[in-house]
């Protein structure tokens, strides 16, 4: 259950330059080890046994010798943070984590184990505040909460507003980064980043399964999204200066210090490939991750995240295989009532519905997307057929989170600005 | 004719980087394919590829078919139209001789192979025997499935010439506007039923733009063709300007005969044979246990108990090899043994560099790439890229060096 943290971390407020060989200060999200880790979209079959239950499990591995602490945060769709624990990660450690189990169990792995022969000792980390790490537990009552919030929407934290959208099983994002203790902030806080650790030494993965035989019968994975620390390493609460015109976690950060996570920001363009209908029955998600727009101060807050004209979607165009675009555009109108094409901060959409452009009339059954989603954001695509195969793999981005956005009419590839 | 007048670059869209990630790009790389052209199509395994031209203007994309030696075999232009997506079905190609039909003036490529040319392209890929190289093994032999991989790199004509040519570099372009993906599907119901997929490998041009055959200053110290590029006449050991490739990745493992699960690594490795290589080198030297030793490789189990060897200049041959393009089970002798801990599960650390070679340009490591696929049960299979714990700009860390993220370095 969400712990509400009001004290306020002391930001040292000094610009200091990066003590850092590790900086190849670029925006381009790449598969190399990182400070955060983002599991983009989760889907859990939580009223289900294992045996026929959708789930998502994923892996964290810490590459270097040193302890590393993972701070696993897990958000609703509507980007309210519901729970958290800690993974302590001797070093070369790897931890696996099965959703299902965490949501049904409230429980999950991550205590202190000895480190092995290449590793170093579990308290040699000069950036750790405090090595104490409590194994991960819920009260039966606030996993009931959790489960509650990841599902319907509501919870005690929020009871008359909706921190998720309902749906039978439980869905949400996950955010992985390194910290310096065991504490249980959250990122929402601005405690957070008293805490917040800069060391890329995380790689991971995940894989959504579907055991049902009828429905189901596959699985699929990719990486997590690896979003470097840009200058890397030194310790928490040190605001760095670093080239981020903005960050992954710029709407949390205190205002003295916005940049303060050094976190690179995720593009907002992609081009995501598709293949719908045919013989072979194919289908296609995209499971699509969106910066909130509310810093999610109140829990009215959360619905910002999905209604109205700040979350509206820029720009949808469809290409089917002969390059017959079809479009789909949020645009502003005067004295006009505007329907916004919204989606909330995650979601997982088959490409056949009515929130993107149409087929074409030619009768191709594949082709690709272009999604202008506004802000920062992620997409993967998820592609089935004849129950039994699956594949899901990031979308392209056309740029990176330093590019600037083009115009509506130009759908290409973006500047990728070095910052 | 190459100009061989270093010009600054004339582009805007640079980032200097050496980091490989999924933005469009000027080459493609298809690490590993495997294609069973014995069985019928309906139970057969296949490699699905799709590329995407996100940019309005049209591109001609050349693809190549190397055999697991690194041997090029077959070469078809793509010519995508604005904003074309075209998706290829080696199976259709290695069976049938079929590649995409190309409308459009010069380009009248495609339609079907000559059926002689495709039971040569078929000897190639699947027992490493063309008529030309008589006896010199050209790939390996694994029967009725065809085992390679395919670069894909914008041109500027529908020409036929091969990267290993240094003709190809005066059609070689430089704009990075491609994009795709593929999936190897294996259809048959007892020993597959499964597919997987993950994007293509996606190598942009620094800087990117402008025409071909134009020596341009790049910062990268070294390149993706870096071994065929024209070191004469003008030429550039750069010129291609393609990011290079890393060494050192980290590839996780889950591997029990009880919950039938298993993890393969699909691992292509930049061989050492250049445009002048006889038929005989592609086995003698793409092979060689010191010219594509490994230097190193660690397991960790999830209780990060290490099992590893490393290579250094003494230990005992035959080294530990591979060839550039194979899949390789993580349960294989290649690999450090499972500890005795019990544990199924954990990673493993790959450090590909083959110590260099006299064909590249500079005294350099290797370039490398690594897919995980892991499967269970028969009915589940996934893959997705190994993580680079550093870029291709970064030397690679001698055996027994820390195991760690490397210095991303920026060129």
């Amino acid at each position: 259950m969400r712990h509400t943290i009001i004290a306020i971390a002391l930001l040292c407020a000094v610009d200091v330059s990066a003590a850092t060989t590790y900086n190849d200060d670029s925006c381009d999200i790449g598969v190399t080890p990182a400070a955060t880790l983002l599991l983009p979209y989760f889907e859990v079959d939580i009223d289900k046994p294992p045996k026929l239950a959708r789930t998502t499990i994923f892996s964290v591995v810490n590459t270097s010798q040193y302890p590393q602490i993972a701070r696993v945060t897990l958000w609703s769709d509507l980007a309210f943070p519901v729970m958290n624990f800690n993974l302590f990660l001797t070093g070369y450690d790897v931890q696996s984590l099965n959703l299902h189990d965490v949501l049904t169990t409230g429980a999950a792995a991550g205590m202190l184990t000895a480190p092995g022969d290449r590793s170093l000792p579990n308290d040699v980390n000069p950036n750790h505040a405090s090595t104490l790490c409590d194994r991960f537990a819920l009260p039966p009552d606030v996993l009931a909460d959790v489960q509650a919030i990841l599902t319907t929407g509501r919870g005690a934290a929020c009871p008359s507003d909706q921190a998720g959208m309902a749906h039978t099983a439980a869905i949400g994002y996950v955010t992985i980064d390194v910290v310096n203790s065991c504490n249980v902030t959250f990122p929402d806080s601005e405690a957070y980043y008293g805490e917040l650790l800069y060391d890329n030494v995380l790689i991971g993965d995940y894989e959504q399964f579907n055991p049902d035989p009828v429905i189901g019968n596959f699985a699929s994975g990719s990486p997590l999204v690896h979003i470097r620390a840009i200058p890397e390493g030194g310790p928490a609460g040190v605001n760095v200066a670093t080239n981020f015109r903005r960050t992954f976690y710029d709407r949390y950060t205190p205002r003295v210090s916005p940049h303060v996570d050094r976190r690179q920001p995720l593009p907002s363009a992609f081009a995501a490939r598709f293949v719908q209908g045919g013989k072979g029955a194919f289908n296609t998600n995209f499971q699509i991750w969106r910066e909130g727009l509310s810093g999610g101060r109140t829990c009215a807050d959360y619905k910002k995240n999905y209604l109205g004209s700040a979350a509206a979607l820029r720009e949808f165009v469809r290409f089917d295989e002969h390059e017959n675009p079809t479009i789909r555009m949020s645009t502003v109108r005067i004295l006009v009532p505007i329907t916004y094409s919204t989606l909330p901060a995650v979601s997982s959409t088959a490409t056949s519905s009515g929130i993107f452009p149409p087929l074409s009339n030619s009768g191709d059954v594949g082709g690709w997307i272009f999604l202008d989603l506004t802000n920062p954001a992620w997409v993967t695509s998820s592609m089935n057929a004849e129950g039994r195969f699956a594949v899901a793999f990031d979308a392209q981005t056309l740029g990176n989170g330093c590019s600037p956005s083009a115009p509506s009419e130009t759908i290409g590839p973006r500047v990728n600005t070095t910052p | 004719m190459l100009c061989a007048v270093a010009a600054d670059a004339a582009t805007t869209r640079n980032d200097d980087s050496c980091d490989i990630a999924m933005l469009p790009a000027a080459t493609l790389l298809l690490p590993y394919f495997v294609v069973d052209v014995g069985s019928p199509a309906a139970g057969a395994k296949t490699t699905i590829f799709t590329v995407i031209n996100t940019s309005r203007e049209p591109r001609i994309a050349r693809v190549t078919l190397w055999t697991d030696l690194a041997f090029p075999v077959l070469n078809f232009s793509l010519l995508l139209t604005g904003y074309d997506a075209q998706a290829v079905n080696l199976y259709d190609v290695l069976t049938r001789g079929t590649v995409p039909q190309t409308l459009s003036g010069e380009c009248e490529a495609g339609g079907p192979i000559p059926s002689n040319v495709l039971d040569e392209v078929r000897g190639a890929l699947t027992v490493g025997r063309v008529t030309n190289c008589g006896s010199g093994a050209i790939g390996f032999t694994h029967f009725v499935d065809a085992i390679g991989y395919a670069t894909i790199d914008v041109v500027k004509s529908c020409d036929a010439v091969f990267p290993t040519s240094e003709r190809y570099y005066d059609e070689l372009l430089y704009d990075n506007v491609l994009t795709g993906d593929y999936e190897i599907v294996d259809r048959n119901p007892i020993a597959g039923n499964l597919a997987a997929g993950s994007p293509l490998v996606h190598i942009r041009a620094i800087p990117d733009g402008g025409p071909a055959g134009l020596v341009t200053r790049t910062s990268l110290p070294y390149t993706f063709y870096d071994r065929y590029t024209p070191r004469t006449y003008g030429g550039s050991a750069t010129m291609d300007r393609r990011q290079p490739l890393p060494s050192v990745f980290a590839a996780r493992f889950i591997e029990s005969e009880a919950g039938g699960l298993d993890t393969s690594f699909q691992i292509w490795r930049e061989g050492v044979t250049n445009g002048s290589a006889s038929c005989r080198d592609y086995y003698d030297r793409n092979y060689h246990y010191l010219q594509m030793k490994l230097t190193e490789s660690e397991r960790f189990d999830e209780h990060e108990n290490p099992s590893g060897f490393r290579c250094r200049a003494l230990c005992p041959a035959p080294y530990p090899h591979l060839p550039p393009t194979s899949t390789v089970p993580s349960s294989y002798a290649l690999f450090p043994l499972l500890s005795v801990s019990g544990g199924i599960g954990g990673w493993i650390y790959l450090n590909l560099d083959n110590g260099g070679s006299g064909t590249y340009s500079s005294a350099r490591h290797s370039q490398n790439w690594v897919v995980v696929t892991m499967s269970a049960e028969g009915r589940y299979s996934t893959a997705y890229d190994a993580t680079a714990l550093a870029n291709g700009c970064t030397p690679a860390p001698a055996a027994g060096a820390t195991i760690g993220p490397g210095p991303n370095s920026t060129p």
